[in-house]
């Protein structure tokens, strides 16, 4: 598969096709000149890109202080994951976005500093560069950027196109747990909330899902996921709204048996019961896994119930 | 001796059936992560499927095996292909101009330079795993 990216960067297609019909829906020139800037010291371009978008998401931070979680010594750099797992940790959530230029264009013009993982190399002797891309000039046919120790980069598209495709087109945003990515899929945007959902303060995870319930209300882990971080935080009440909802659409075993706990500790033992009942049926039927967790709510409903 | 060891043997057996029920007595909420994995499992297998079917279509499959690819290595290769390269794959196959009127030229380059990278060994679709700056 890297024969055919190889092959593909050679003609750079994706801003050719952009250069001849260019979006009609985003502006022709974007430059996000109030993101922040952090020259990198050596080898730390991960740590520097980090601060750059953390600091544009309203968590001002710096290179330094990024270093000790993201920068692998023994390695010489920051690997992928780590780069995603840390704004987490900080109240923000990080997304990867869609691999191609329309999306990381799109991204750019919705006011989103992206940070790209760039090949200054070859394929057989890469030299890996993460960098932040903070604008675009579509008659020049230029991309602008935070990198390295250049605070406005321009570079043609094409040769972004070329250094970016190398790694698989990687790209991600850092937004607070309200906004959305508006280049990113269901599935990278849930995949984002969920990982956070396990760093954040539980009132941010309910946030962070309920933004993006916005966008997709049929989701049940973005619905559970809601349901989940109002327990955590506190709002029992609010959890058991959001789980009848996402019990009823989905039949999904998890939510009602999370709902029988919600309605356990809210008292209300006998819709307890129901919910708990109905996620041992559903579990039992066709989802095989939760049929032990199931069974265990309601013995314990039924425990509680008996104990009246 | 034989049948009271065979006895033993029961008795040991049924006790330890019986705890394994014991170890998950206890009543929890179901993490938003433990569902996910299982919602992204079963997507993974979904695209999975589409590839192989992609593959097995009569017209895609013919054009292989006139240029010579044999069916079998194909397919055990695709059954091969961690989660990532599937992605990768499904999303090549998915981007193809659908318009085209070479589609079936464009499908057929897809899963023959899979197999011919694969014997040249540049298999490594995400190679920046090993170096990092």
């Amino acid at each position: 598969m890297t024969g055919l990216q190889g092959c593909a960067s050679l003609q750079a297609h994706q801003t050719r096709a952009l250069l001849a019909q260019p979006p009609a829906d985003i502006p022709a020139q974007v430059a996000l000149s109030a993101t922040p800037f952090f020259p990198q010291s050596e080898l730390q371009c991960g740590p520097a890109a980090l601060a750059t978008v953390m600091s544009a998401a309203g968590v001002p931070t710096t290179p330094d202080a990024l270093t000790s979680s993201v920068f692998v010594p023994g390695r010489g750099g920051s690997l992928q994951i780590e780069m995603l797992a840390a704004p987490r940790s900080h109240g923000l959530v990080s997304t990867r976005i869609q691999p191609d230029m329309q999306a990381l264009l799109h991204e750019v013009a919705a006011g989103h500093p992206v940070v790209v993982l760039l090949n200054l190399g070859l394929s057989l002797y890469p030299v890996w560069h993460y960098a932040v891309v903070i604008g675009y000039d579509l008659p020049a046919g230029d991309v602008l950027m935070r990198s390295g120790t250049t605070e406005l980069q321009r570079l043609p598209l094409t040769t972004l196109e070329h250094t970016w495709v190398r790694s698989g087109q990687w790209a991600f945003v850092v937004l607070p747990p309200d906004q959305l990515p508006v280049s990113a899929n269901e599935a990278d945007v849930t995949d984002g909330r969920v990982t956070f959902e396990r760093l954040a303060k539980p009132a941010q995870a309910a946030q962070a899902y309920r933004a993006a319930l916005q966008r997709w209300p049929d989701s049940l882990v973005l619905g559970l996921g809601l349901g989940n971080a109002l327990f955590a935080s506190g709002d029992v009440r609010g959890a058991a709204e959001v789980l009848v909802r996402v019990a009823r659409q989905h039949d999904s075993a998890a939510a009602w048996n999370n709902l029988a706990m919600a309605r356990l500790k809210l008292g209300e033992h006998e819709a307890a019961l129901q919910a708990a009942q109905a996620a041992l049926k559903r579990a039992q039927a066709s989802e095989p896994r939760w049929v032990s967790a199931a069974q265990a709510t309601l013995d314990e409903v039924r425990q509680t119930l008996s104990g009246k | 001796m034989k049948l009271n060891r065979k006895a033993i043997a029961l008795t040991v057996a049924i006790a330890l059936s019986h705890t394994a029920g014991l170890q998950a007595a206890q009543a929890a909420m179901i993490a938003t992560d433990a569902v996910a994995v299982t919602a992204a499992d079963a997507q993974m297998a979904a695209r999975r499927a589409q590839v192989l079917e992609t593959l097995n279509r009569a017209d895609v499959a013919q054009a292989l095996i006139e240029k010579g690819v044999d069916m079998d290595a194909a397919r055990a290769r695709v059954a091969s292909l961690s989660d990532a390269e599937v992605t990768q794959l499904a999303d090549q196959l998915d981007k193809a101009p659908a318009g085209a009127s070479d589609i079936l030229g464009v499908i057929v380059f897809i899963f023959v330079l899979l197999l011919i990278t694969d014997i040249l060994g540049f298999t490594k679709v995400f190679p920046f795993t090993r170096s990092l700056r």
